[in-house]
């Protein structure tokens, strides 16, 4: 039966589309994991330091390439400081880029974290399914069903704002999205031929669970990690700027806005418009790499 | 039949959230904080800091609070059975009465917000969906992913300092109405209605001028999902067999489309619910940049300020709106789409 021709290419998306958002992803991705690791080596100047004189605009735009001539020349001994200062004085562009250290750390160990429970948990509810994983899955429904930011609000500002509170409340607000996700998975494999072939040979339930069905219901959970990390920054900028994340003087994207709050309605753009493009790029990346990873797994 | 429904939902709901607020109860009573010592000072004696306990009533045990707060204890006065959500420890005041001043402004951002968002939206995602891999699709692809993923604070903080400080043509960002303003006489707590019901047009319209950022902001974040959804619905809805047949049939093709777009709302109704629900407690961040004072505001408040019946009842809130809203959605989805059935 031939379709018409619109539909039968709803079915199938482009590939080039594809390609190019991918490596857009792995790009923005590979410079905020580079800065994660080698920050503290490239800053001009200590990101938590507090000595310079505050509000200073970042440099015209049209100056910037005399400015960097200078710096490779000699000509220049201080490095400018190209994002400007805030109202502390604190060095913009060093803090801009030594924040991933903080806010990629916390997302990907609360992603790991995550990753790990909740692959596992899901493995057990979706392979052995009995009252006690039943009830399992109505816990983690009630979990999934709260407000997530209000609900990390709460955590973190309880528990004591820190990263290792933070980490512990994203990795508890996103778990029941690996449980679902992998339980689905796991009960489309276990009826295959393999564990039943399996099961023939001998084999311990619990020792096809992990060997043979485990490995082949992993890939929808590693997809959604690309997109959770994404999340996971937006979410502790966000506890950030309310007042419920990391500490101040810590370099964090959302920290930074919140301090440049106040003075943008006073016409001080800087402060606050560097770190969120940080922010908005960064997530972006990671949005962007898990959807092609999404595509190319589909296909 | 279809009473019957609802009342099994609204059971099932009752039973969910007092399960909720349980739980909540016990979780936040679990973590290290420590609100008496917030209310007297760290350096306070140990006498005020055993009166402020008594005061808070965190001195008896866990399960006497639980019954009191929940108000099967008839001896401490009125609790949840009787509708009472307890007094805030800040204020003092009872927290159904500020739930009840801060909802309505939550409830009318998301509103508006909702209303211009779907009004883009949907015909945007019928567009993109008529040629899947066309260019517009591509562009609405790319559009829906980036917003999708954005810090809402940072863009409404952008759109401050660009329609309020450059531009002038947004208010400062300082609640719903300028501090001159007396406030309408409230009748149903709505500013928006209450200035109508007091036949105050100017009013009306500076409420209005004062939501116009952060209605932007949240369309912008919004949009994104929208959009996708509606797309995705509509591109499964015109590869059904039912168009298939209508084609064949020779219908035109604006009758074509408009049965596609009744069969591609259904589910968006149900999304866009969820939607709604998730944004009830989502508006935080766009309420605090707008010093809104909504319900996410309040959240906020509570949540610093080591508030714990306020929290509880912002839970409460939040939960009980959701099931309402996704029970009425169900509801329409019924209503909309014939192959429904009541189970």
């Amino acid at each position: 039966m031939s379709l018409p021709a619109d539909l039968q290419r709803a079915e199938a998306p482009p590939a080039r589309r594809i390609d190019w958002l991918f490596w857009i992803g792995v790009s923005i991705v590979s410079v905020v994991v580079f800065l994660a690791l080698f920050a503290p080596y490239v800053v001009p100047y200590d990101p938590t330091l507090a000595a310079h004189r505050p509000s200073m605009p970042p440099p015209a735009l049209s100056d910037w390439p005399g400015l960097w001539w200078g710096r490779l020349t000699g000509a220049i001994e201080a490095p400018p400081h190209w994002f400007g200062t805030d109202a502390n004085g604190f060095d913009l562009f060093s803090r801009v880029i030594s924040a991933p250290r903080v806010d990629l750390t916390i997302a990907l160990v609360a992603n790991a974290l995550s990753l790990f429970l909740g692959v596992l948990l899901g493995l057990v509810a979706g392979y052995f399914r009995n009252l006690l994983t039943e009830g399992m899955m109505r816990v983690s429904d009630v979990l999934q069903s709260f407000p997530v930011f209000i609900s990390a609000m709460i955590l973190v500002a309880l528990a004591g704002r820190s990263t290792t509170n933070i980490v512990i409340a994203l990795a508890l607000l996103y778990t029941p999205i690996y449980i679902r996700l992998t339980r689905a998975e796991v009960m489309t494999q276990r009826v295959r031929g393999y564990v039943e072939a399996a099961r023939a040979l001998g084999n311990r339930e619990s020792v096809i669970a992990l060997r043979h069905v485990l490995p082949n219901s992993l890939a929808p959970a590693l997809i959604q990690s690309s997109v959770t990390i994404g999340f996971a920054i937006l979410l502790t900028a966000g506890l950030s700027f309310v007042g419920a994340g990391v500490r101040p003087p810590a370099p964090e994207w959302g920290l930074m806005i919140s301090t440049g709050a106040n003075q943008i309605i006073l016409g001080e753009w800087w402060p606050s418009v560097f770190p969120g493009i940080a922010i908005s790029l960064t997530v972006f990346g990671f949005a962007v790499l898990g959807n092609a990873l999404e595509r190319r797994y589909e296909s | 039949m279809v009473a019957r429904y609802i009342f099994r939902r609204i059971l099932v709901g009752t039973v969910q959230i007092l399960s909720l607020v349980i739980a909540v109860f016990f979780l936040i009573r679990l973590l290290p904080a420590d609100p008496v010592s917030r209310f007297v000072g760290l350096n306070s004696s140990a006498e005020a800091y055993a009166q402020a306990e008594r005061n808070l009533g965190l001195d008896r045990p866990l399960l006497t609070q639980l019954g009191h707060y929940l108000g099967v204890l008839p001896s401490e006065g009125p609790g949840l059975l009787q509708g009472s959500l307890g007094t805030s420890w800040v204020t003092g005041t009872p927290v159904l009465t500020e739930i009840g001043q801060a909802l309505p402004i939550t409830i009318e951002l998301l509103t508006f917000a909702f209303a211009v968002a779907l009004l883009i939206s949907v015909p945007v995602g019928m567009l993109a969906a008529l040629r899947p891999g066309g260019a517009a699709d591509r562009g609405v692809f790319a559009y829906s992913l980036f917003a999708g993923s954005q810090p809402e604070f940072w863009w409404g903080l952008l759109f401050v300092y660009v329609f309020f400080f450059v531009l002038g043509w947004a208010p400062a960002p300082l609640g719903v109405l300028s501090p001159l303003t007396s406030p309408p006489p409230p009748v149903t707590g709505f500013i928006t209605l209450d200035s109508l019901i007091a036949g105050r047009p100017d009013t009306l319209f500076e409420v209005l001028h004062h939501y116009m950022l952060p209605v932007a902001t949240m369309v912008f974040i919004l949009s994104g999902p929208i959009i996708k959804m509606v797309r995705q619905n509509m591109v499964r809805a015109l590869g059904s067999d039912f168009v298939l047949y209508a084609r064949c049939a020779g219908l035109p093709k604006g009758q074509v489309a408009r049965y596609a777009l009744r069969a591609a709302m259904a589910p968006s109704v149900t999304l866009i619910g969820i939607l709604y629900g998730f944004m009830l407690g989502g508006a935080v961040l766009i309420e605090s940049v707008f010093s809104l004072g909504g319900l996410g505001q309040y959240a906020i408040r509570s949540v610093l300020a080591f508030d714990y019946p306020a929290i509880q009842g912002v839970i409460l809130v939040i939960t009980a709106i959701s099931l309402l809203v996704y029970l009425a959605l169900d509801l329409i989805h019924a209503v909309i789409d014939p192959r429904v059935a009541y189970g």
